[in-house]
């Protein structure tokens, strides 16, 4: 029988190459779980992170950003 | 089983718009909604000459832009061609409410029963930032307007939903992106009119208020924090319409 505890729970992914850097998800999250970084992508944007420990797969900032960036499994 | 969120299939390229942009996130919208309803195979969105022109590339389904202004009217005449095909209009301020007030009001007035997607950004986006006569906040910095939108000189910006409500339609909503509670209640303003057109119940209206941080010249969380405060006391977020009006296909 599947163990319950230690079944995955949905958390969220992010693609930081289609990332704008517009902040909108770090406000968004309610856990905190999204770092701001200086790191830029290929387009020359600052990038964020996700701290994987703090999110609770909440879909939020799925919900907020405008590029598509983060996607929840 | 965990639950799972992604982007819609309809979306099959990047997006174009600027950093922060409330275009990305009502295309996201629309795209969910076609999909949920399962209506992505017979949609033909119609998109006005500006920054809504993007999503023509971007959304995977049949698109037309029309002359500027006139995406009302150009909805009308394919609907009235495929009575079966799910039409949308997705336009700014600029093109529904000033340049192309009179097929937005006729549109409405017909009864047609499309989707009409309106983006209040509250300036002229594409053309680089002037003022929207219908709908820039008095006090307002724009290019047109270097001291601020006076009242005096422009007049004050109006609410057009409640012209547009008068009219015998059957949806008539308001939403905003400034937060994922309102995004998501939008997404059932715009799921609503989308149904309204499947059932032919009649026109539906949904205006979203939107941020442009290019133009505005604020940053992104800025320009979410300006509509909580200050557009969405002119704007008031609510359903103005909502009564199911007679089928005119």
């Amino acid at each position: 029988m599947e163990d319950v505890t230690t079944k995955t729970r949905a958390k969220a992914q992010a693609d930081t190459s289609l990332c704008k850097g517009c902040r909108l998800c770090v406000g968004a999250c309610p856990k905190d779980a999204i770092i701001p970084l200086t790191e830029m992508n290929k387009k020359g944007y600052e990038i964020i992170r996700i701290e994987e420990d703090k999110c609770i797969g909440c879909g939020q900032c799925y919900t907020i950003c405008p590029d598509y960036v983060f996607s929840i499994e | 089983m965990a639950a799972t969120m992604k982007k819609p299939k309809m979306i099959n390229q990047q997006v174009g718009w600027c950093p922060g942009c409330g275009h990305g996130i009502i295309q996201r919208l629309i795209a969910e909604c076609c999909e949920e309803l399962d209506l992505a195979e017979r949609t033909i969105q119609v998109v006005d000459i500006a920054c809504a022109y993007w999503s023509i590339d971007t959304l995977n389904c049949d698109g037309i832009a029309g002359p500027h202004g006139r995406c009302a009217a150009v909805a009308t005449g394919i609907k009235k061609v495929y009575p079966d095909s799910n039409v949308y209009v997705h336009a700014g301020d600029g093109c529904s409410y000033v340049i192309g007030l009179a097929e937005t009001c006729y549109a409405a007035q017909r009864n047609v029963p499309i989707t009409m997607i309106v983006v209040n950004n509250g300036i002229f986006g594409m053309t680089g930032g002037q003022m929207c006569p219908a709908t820039t906040l008095v006090g307002d910095k724009t290019v047109s307007s270097k001291k601020g939108r006076d009242s005096h000189v422009a007049g004050e910006p109006f609410d057009m939903l409640n012209i547009i409500k008068n009219y015998d339609i059957a949806y008539a909503a308001r939403g905003a992106l400034y937060d994922p509670k309102h995004i998501n209640a939008t997404k059932k303003m715009l799921k609503k009119g989308f149904e309204n057109q499947r059932d032919k119940k009649g026109f539906s209206i949904i205006e979203i208020l939107s941020p442009c941080p290019t133009n505005w010249k604020m940053s992104p969380v800025d320009a979410m924090e300006k509509i909580k405060n200050e557009n969405e006391k002119v704007y008031p977020i609510k359903v103005y319409v909502d009564n199911g009006g007679e089928a005119n296909g």
